[in-house]
């Protein structure tokens, strides 16, 4: 892939050693459901009626050593890439079923700060769009480097 | 500094009014305020200053009040702090929008107080028309949301909540005396009042939209933002979409016939 694309862009961040290397003991994970790929969940599962619901970006976990107790805690979870994954008029239908027959609560979209992860954001509002019923939707944006969150903001 | 942490605003103002001025500094406008009973430490908690803004705030204040103190000075560039820009969830946006039609009849208020002056007789429709709007968008119809389903977020015992509620009842007691002073022709009755709930309500709208929802918000989770959003859709359901259009056609209509009066 070519180096000109900020979300294939290879970077290093190898020399920054000050990130938390002196954590101990066995963290509890929040994730309560499976499966959580967006094309393997069905959009009325018992796990998504009512609930708040995280979309995120593969890449996002991998980011963020703190997504589990920050960000999925409390929340039912869907991942897609919005670069990569094949069919994603099926990712439309699926947000806006989750929003209309699962009558969720709201929807968290978490992307990475690579422009072509906004496409992920573009799916979750035409899914909102589409659904009848309206419901708040959010977006994280995360740094590549550092995994920090850069903003948080309503749509 | 704890001690002072914990008393009352205006106490602290008057013992020393350099802590007004420096309030009003960083945007805080405690001094003008005419109640005063919030606590030093919600005052500028409430506010949501970035760290480094905060603790050089609480710096100056210090040295205000206590100026042999040898207290250490928080190293911070103001002119680099850019203000943030607030992002309100979309129940409270709707909020913050329903005030705008709110502001423009309270900026037509004086325009009405001079017609009521300048005519022979006072308009009773029209004074009556206006206690309309106020009552039924502005208290009824907005009021109520914030009283009945957002307010309920915090704690309501807290000063913030309890001024807000204080400015609503304030903002009635208006109302009543415009309606009176329509009912008995008293032009002089209707002026005041009129331009008290203006006074009011401006300073009340103000508040609300840069610091008392933003405060809100920050306390709420996710699922209660989602929750208040299915709760105020429910509200505006059930009085129907007729009743906001409504009003604003009234608006409407009140800013064209005195755009060409005048």
């Amino acid at each position: 892939m070519s180096d000109c694309c900020p979300g294939s862009k290879t970077m290093d961040f190898n020399e920054d050693d000050a990130q938390g290397e002196d954590e101990t003991g066995a963290r509890q994970s929040q994730l309560k459901q499976w499966p959580i790929q967006l094309h393997l969940v069905s959009p009325q599962a018992p796990y998504f009626q009512e609930k708040d619901v995280l979309l995120a970006a593969d890449c996002v976990p991998f980011a963020l050593a703190d997504f589990h107790k920050d960000h999925l805690k409390g929340k039912s979870l869907a991942i897609g890439c919005p670069k990569l994954d094949s069919d994603q008029e099926i990712y439309v239908d699926k947000i806006a079923s989750l929003i209309d027959d699962s009558k969720i609560n709201t929807l968290t979209v978490m992307i990475m700060q690579v422009p072509c992860c906004m496409g992920l954001s573009q799916i979750a509002k035409s899914g909102a769009d589409k659904a009848t019923r309206k419901i708040p939707l959010k977006q994280i944006v995360v740094g590549v480097e550092g995994g920090q969150v850069l903003s948080e903001e309503w749509l | 500094m704890e001690k002072i942490m914990s008393k009352d605003i205006r106490a602290v103002i008057d013992q020393c009014p350099e802590v007004g001025r420096l309030l009003e500094e960083y945007g805080i406008g405690c001094a003008p305020c005419s109640v005063g009973s919030c606590l030093v430490s919600d005052v500028v908690g409430i506010h949501g200053l970035d760290p480094q803004t905060e603790a050089t705030l609480m710096y100056k204040m210090e040295k205000a009040l206590y100026p042999d103190r040898d207290v250490p000075e928080p190293k911070v560039d103001l002119s680099k702090i850019v203000p943030k820009e607030i992002n309100y969830s979309p129940a409270v946006k709707n909020l913050v929008d329903e005030h705008v039609l709110i502001k423009r009849m309270l900026a037509l208020i004086p325009t009405i107080a001079d017609f009521v002056e300048n005519s022979e007789t006072v308009d009773k429709d029209l004074i009556l028309s206006c206690v309309d709007f106020i009552r039924g968008y502005a208290d009824k119809f907005h009021h109520m949301k914030e009283e009945d389903i957002f307010f309920k977020y915090v704690d309501e015992q807290s000063e913030i909540i309890k001024i807000m509620y204080e400015d609503h009842d304030t903002g009635r007691n208006h109302v009543r005396n415009v309606v009176e002073g329509a009912e008995n022709g008293n032009k002089a009755q209707i002026k005041e009042h009129l331009h008290g709930y203006r006074d009011l309500l401006t300073q009340h709208i103000k508040k609300e939209d840069e610091i008392l929802y933003p405060w809100i918000e920050r306390q709420m989770t996710d699922n209660q933002i989602g929750e208040l959003f299915q709760r105020c859709s429910a509200a505006d359901d059930s009085v129907g979409e007729e009743l906001p259009r409504r009003y604003e056609k009234f608006i409407i209509d009140l800013e064209e016939k005195f755009a060409k009066e005048n």
